[in-house]
């Protein structure tokens, strides 16, 4: 067993845990911070996908006690004060989401991804969206939800 | 009964649940917190076929946090086998214990059960099990299993086939005989799996002082999961309650119950400790549930002008080892509707099914997948031998609307559906015209387009008279409470298990319309049997024409009682001319609606508070519960088309358009339907393109991760271009047909349809699917 | 899926790395844990100890130098994928980086990993013998310089030895009126392909490295450019010798090359 501190959404956390706890199970068990979510513990479903540093990664394939030093941002701080971002309010209101399992994956990777890319185009769009699987939706509204946050932006710069 | 206007019925609400889900605030199973919860995890056989002769748990037992290792021979005294023998000719009986304990079946039989205080411990001691097998030979596939002399799968039976049944009517060897020519044709199906993105799992809590069970599942049928796990805990209903929270996805793998799901309730109880265990995904892939996997013949008799004049189907089903399901059930519901839409009288059928050295099958989202891929592949066989267009060999068989109700030779009894109206409005959409010209021309640049059209007849409710007549036991009906509470608050419930269809808003749009209140004053309550009442739960497209009858029935009957309390507090002597609606009472005079003071809110006070004030003969409180049995079959309709790409090089397919014309009668919440359809349509594309769950020739599993079993991602979809043509059902109080599967036996058969007319030019035809880019350059190979 | 138990070590200096690497037994390095955590999850590799890279300084640095790019093994594949000096000076670096699995796998996994890991169907490796890239590993003999063709020796093996790690690579840097064409087929965004063709033009002369045929990439070089690309690609399908697996045909794989190297070749001819 070790003892650390994780930064999570701002919060220091002090952990006691095997070297080899998964970030995913940590942020689960030890910090309650249950919106992320496992599905596959071998980094393809997307489920598990937290902020590092600001980065989009898989917390099934990180351990906890690497991230001692870094800021990790979890699906519960995306809203901020109780208000969803825009992302989250357009997939509300297209309805983007079914059993919301894959939800909190997908929001936070296209939170990182839209800053990085604010105007994507759907092609674009679509080959970020592989990396999250979602056996809802079929992804249709997924896609909508994400194009029209960056439709969004563009009108409003225009 | 009076029949409300509907003003919720069908509004396009954003969901309520959808905030929980999109800020992180969701309860699946594994978000619970349980102080003092044990986990356990599953030694499994890492053979296809074996006795076992020996576990070896010494070393186990003392590798840290261990609390106890089960065997099968310990539940054995703790539970009863499942014993599947339903009445049904030409189907055997078979029965599993809780645990194997002579033998495992296939590449992930669970053999043992180790609990201890974490799942990473019990890892770890589950690695340390020693278990000494003695490897048997395989029935890796259905050649094996079904060949002379094949190892037996299930040692109770006289061979591996497990069912086999016949039916005919009408005399098809005559019409085969007097034909202008017999079309056969072949369709194979792969194995697939679920997955759900949530695995399977579960926590059990063992109250030793009120001797009760509670069990957190994420499960689509709570009651009958929980007669289940009582009767074969022998405990009794009312000793255990099954709470469903919130469910990452189902889709049928969330039905049964499962063998570890019962030994880690067992456990619980044995050990006096909360036990909880979540499947991980090499689990979930191997040994939790797999689907589909048919070989299925047809052979059409046909007039020159492509009529059909009889048919012949024969499936053959690779069932895997264990029947959680009677075996005969996917694939006789394929056979029983199989002409769908299309008129002939003459029709035999065979059904055979067969046990193989694999993981068990059940019913995935849509059970008769395949149906429709056999039905339309059939038609667009006779297009091809007879050299006519496929568009209108479907037209010349397809029943006409005025033919309709129609019995289909099974005696499967079609009315109120639309199949021309939704086959010729997804060929207009689609460019049917239009698309052969491009066709050729793209053809001339050495481009393959393909289109492709499905029609879907839908069964999506079966009610207690189908099983009745099918011989196979059960109900059809669903249950459905609610509660008006003295404040005015709205309690309902149904016996359904949600799994992301999001009933907690079309239902509270049901009971506002049924009742007349807002839908954000009614909170549904689903998934805890101690809540819920006693209905059959969520499979097949059910919910909405069972649940959401169910529950709209009760919400008329509480409407009918509020309306004689208010007509009493406003002093009237009946109730003639009152309306609630949003919570309020109006009052109709000469056909215009005026508002009263009177209030749902003070209406339920009187209710509960205020007894003497009630009219004579009604009883206080507002609690209603009503129960709902559909017709035999409800079905619903759809039409699908698609236009593919086919790079004749390197095998690889690209779905240009994707149209779906569909009619589902009246529609809760335009949102969900729409979602449902989308979803659908990808799980059978994700199916026929790329799923494959693959054992090799010795019966080891070789799909064993998500890299293997390839489900399709966002760049594998199209975007879904979808039609609604919903015409009211006339056999429903609420005219609802519902939906839900039909998108994936569209998606299956309007994919293969497509394809092969890529491939029409090179004069061959996939039989197979997924239709894998190297599968389909094997077939261009050959030209 | 949980990982076998294993002791830390979050080494800050390189010579602190060696020096764990020499006395710790059953050791592994992790970068990005992208292809390492897979594994342990399932439990297919069970080290004793775990010697995390990540907090090595300087490691994750793309320089230019005279002739070449210097990509440190630390450099995450996102980093990569979207840096000006590789779009600029290696744009088949780029191109083909950005192809590997999915977002949130390029901001993290790294090319020292990638490279040691040695995947016959990865990018990175590909291109790094295609372009003719060294390896520059350091360990208890000191640093040397690996020639990418001899660093890939077989299916996720390399001429490292158990002391020593890859702290860079150096690429080559492309000189003007070179092109270059990346074509990968795998069944969907993301996998690892079933084959890999990166093709280079220049000065008249085409070099072309296939990955996912056989268990390391291979490379040709010195086809003309004014041949054509048919008999290009049917010559290179004849030299290939793709292994038979359970879930892609031998066949299948040397259809591919032959697609994908005339595809490749025609797109370096054509492109400006
Ligand atoms: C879903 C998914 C899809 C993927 N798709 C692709 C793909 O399409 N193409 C592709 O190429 N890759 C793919 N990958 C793998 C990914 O690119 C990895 O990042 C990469 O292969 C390994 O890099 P890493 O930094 O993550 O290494 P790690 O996983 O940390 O390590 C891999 C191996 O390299 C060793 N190692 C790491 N760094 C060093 C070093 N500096 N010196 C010596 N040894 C070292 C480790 O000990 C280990 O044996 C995928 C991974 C996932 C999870
Ligand atoms: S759980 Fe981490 S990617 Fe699936
Ligand atoms: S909404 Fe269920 S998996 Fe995406």
């Amino acid at each position: 067993m070790l003892d650390f501190d994780l930064t999570v959404n701002g919060r220091r956390y002090p952990v006691r845990a095997e070297p080899r706890k998964l970030l995913s199970d940590v942020l689960r068990e030890d910090c309650r911070l249950t919106g992320t979510h496992v599905g596959c513990e071998h980094g393809v479903c997307g489920a598990c996908t937290v902020l590092v540093d600001g980065k989009p990664s898989r917390a099934c394939l990180i351990y906890a006690v690497q991230m001692q030093d870094h800021e990790i941002t979890t699906i519960e701080a995306v809203a901020k004060d109780g208000k969803l971002t825009p992302l989250q309010q357009a997939l509300h209101e297209v309805h983007g989401l079914q059993c919301g399992f894959c939800t909190a994956g997908i929001v936070i990777t296209f939170e990182a991804y839209l800053r990085e890319n604010p105007r994507p185009t759907e092609e674009q769009v679509r080959e970020v969206l592989a990396g999250n699987l979602c056996r809802c939706t079929g992804y249709h509204n997924i896609v909508k939800a994400i194009l029209r946050v960056a439709n969004e932006r563009r009108d409003a710069q225009a | 009964m009076r029949r409300p206007k509907l003003r919720h019925i069908g509004a396009p609400i954003p969901r309520k649940e959808d905030l929980r889900f999109l800020t992180g605030r969701g309860r699946y199973v594994d978000d619970i917190e349980i102080p003092g919860a044990l986990h356990a995890c599953f030694v499994r056989s890492p053979h296809p076929h074996a006795r076992i002769l020996s576990i070896g748990m010494e070393a186990a037992k003392k590798s840290p946090g261990v609390v106890d290792i089960y065997t099968g021979k310990d539940l054995a005294q703790w539970t009863t086998p499942l014993r599947m023998a339903p009445p049904i000719e030409g189907l055997h009986p078979v029965e599993m214990t809780t645990l194997p304990i002579d033998k495992v079946r296939f590449h992930g039989d669970p053999v043992a059960c180790v609990i201890a205080t974490s799942r990473y411990l019990a890892e770890d001691a589950a690695e340390l099990v020693e278990v000494d097998y003695e490897p048997l030979p395989a029935a890796a596939n259905l050649e094996q299993a079904l060949a002379e002399g094949a190892p037996k799968v299930d040692e109770s039976l006289a061979s591996n086939l497990v069912s086999v049944q016949r039916f005919a009517t009408g005399d098809v060897q005559k019409q085969k005989r007097e034909a202008f020519k017999v079309v056969e044709s072949a369709f194979h199906q792969g194995r697939m799996t679920h997955l759900p993105i949530e695995t399977r799992g579960l926590a059990a809590v063992w109250d030793e002082g009120r001797q009760h069970l509670t069990v957190h599942i994420g499960n689509q049928v709570p009651h009958p999961y929980r007669s289940q796990v009582a009767a074969r805990m022998r405990l009794s209903e009312s000793q255990v309650t099954i709470a469903s929270p919130d469910v990452g996805g189902g889709f049928g793998q969330k039905i049964a119950l499962y063998r570890e799901e019962l030994t880690v309730c067992a456990a619980s109880r044995q050990l006096k400790r909360p036990v909880r265990w979540r499947e991980d995904r090499m689990e979930n892939l191997m040994a939790a549930s797999h689907a589909r996997e048919d070989s299925v013949r047809t052979r059409a008799a046909v007039t020159k002008e492509g009529r059909l004049l009889g048919l012949e189907l024969e499936i053959l089903e690779d069932f895997g080892a264990y029947c959680f399901y009677p075996a005969n059930y996917l694939a006789r519901v394929v056979a029983m509707i199989l002409t769908g839409p299309y008129k002939v009288r003459d029709y035999a059928f065979e059904v055979k099914v067969a046990l193989t050295n694999k993981c068990g099958n059940g019913p995935m989202r849509a059970p008769m997948a395949i149906t429709s891929w056999v039905i339309e592949g059939t038609m667009d066989a006779i297009a091809r031998e007879l050299r006519l267009d496929p568009l209108e060999v479907r037209r010349l068989n397809m029943v006409e609307t005025r033919e309709l109700p129609y019995t289909m030779p099974t005696g499967e009894v079609i009315a109120d559906i639309t199949p021309r109206e939704t086959l010729e409005a997804a060929v207009k959409a689609i460019d049917y015209a239009g698309f052969r010209r491009r066709q050729a021309a793209a053809r001339q640049e050495g481009r393959h387009l393909g289109l492709g059209l499905c029609s879907v007849v839908e069964s999506t409710t079966y009610g207690s008279r189908f099983y009745k007549a099918a011989g196979i036991p059960g109900s059809g009906h669903e249950a459905a409470w609610l509660r008006i509470e003295p404040s005015g608050a709205v309690n309902a419930s149904v016996g359904l298990g949600a799994t992301g269809q999001g009933y907690e808003t079309a239902f509270a749009q049901v009971v506002a319309d049924g009742l007349g209140v807002e839908p954000s004053q009614v909170r549904m309550q689903l998934g805890n049997t101690d809540v819920a009442p006693y209905g059959m739960g969520s499979r097949g497209a059910r919910g909405g024409t069972a649940g959401g009858t169910a529950i709209f029935l009760a919400a008329r009957e509480a409407n009918e009682k509020v309306l004689a309390i208010a007509a009493q507090m406003l002093g009237f002597d009946s109730a003639e001319g009152l309306h609630l609606v949003d919570g309020r009472i109006e009052r109709e005079i000469l056909g215009e609606r005026v508002k009263t003071d009177l209030t749902l809110a003070q209406v339920a006070r009187t209710a509960y508070l205020d007894p003497t004030a009630l009219p004579k003969g009604i009883a206080p409180g507002l609690d209603f519960s009503k129960t709902y049995d559909p017709p035999p079959m409800t079905y619903s309709n759809a039409a699908h088309a698609c236009e593919v790409e086919l790079d004749a090089e390197t095998g690889a397919l690209k779905i240009l358009r994707y149209v779906v014309a569909e009619d589902c009668g009246t529609v809760l919440n335009p949102f969900v339907v729409e979602g449902q359809q989308h979803g659908a349509i990808a799980m059978g594309l994700s199916g026929a393109l790329l799923e494959h769950m693959r054992y090799d020739e010795h019966g080891n599993n070789i799909t064993g991760s998500l890299a293997d079993y390839l489900v399709a991602t966002a760049t594998d979809l199209p975007g879904f271009e979808v039609i609604p043509m919903h015409t009211p059902s006339r056999g429903n109080p609420v005219g609802i047909k519902g939906m839900a599967e039909g998108g994936v036996m569209g998606a299956i058969g309007v994919i293969a349809s497509a394809v092969n007319d890529a491939l029409a030019p090179f004069g061959v035809v996939a039989e197979r699917q997924p239709l894998s880019p190297d599968y389909l350059l094997s077939l261009l190979r050959q030209t | 899926m949980k990982p076998a138990p294993f002791r830390y070590h979050r080494p800050r200096s390189l010579a602190d790395t060696l020096q764990l690497l020499v006395t710790l037994e059953n050791a592994k390095l992790i970068a990005g844990g992208q292809s390492l955590g897979p594994m342990m999850n399932m439990r297919l590799v069970q080290p004793a100890e775990l010697i995390d890279l990540n907090a090595l300084a300087g490691l994750d640095l793309i320089a230019e130098k005279d002739d070449f790019l210097e990509i440190g093994a630390l450099a995450r594949h996102h980093a990569v994928e979207s840096s000006t000096l590789v779009k600029k000076h290696c744009p088949l670096l780029a191109e083909a980086a950005g192809t590997i699995g999915h977002y949130a796998i390029r901001s993290r996994g790294t090319l020292g990993g990638s490279l040691a890991h040695a995947d016959p169907a990865a990018q990175l490796p590909l291109v790094a013998a295609t372009l003719g890239a060294e390896i520059v590993v350091n360990g208890k003999r000191g640093e040397r310089r690996i020639a990418a063709k001899d660093f890939f020796v077989s299916m996720m093996t390399t001429a490292l030895e158990a002391d020593e790690i890859v702290v860079s690579a150096r690429f080559p840097k492309a000189a003007a009126g070179d092109r270059h064409a990346y074509l990968q087929f795998s069944r969907r965004t993301g996998d690892f392909a079933i084959v890999a063709v990166a093709a280079v033009l220049h000065s008249r002369k085409l070099r072309l490295g296939i990955g996912g045929a056989e268990d390391k990439p291979l490379v040709f070089e010195d086809f003309s450019a004014h041949e054509d690309p048919q008999a290009i690609a049917r010559k290179v399908r004849e030299a290939v010798q793709p292994t038979e697996s359970p879930r892609v045909p031998a066949l299948y794989r040397e259809e591919l090359v032959e697609v994908l190297v005339k595809r490749a070749v025609a797109r370096c001819l054509t492109s400006i």
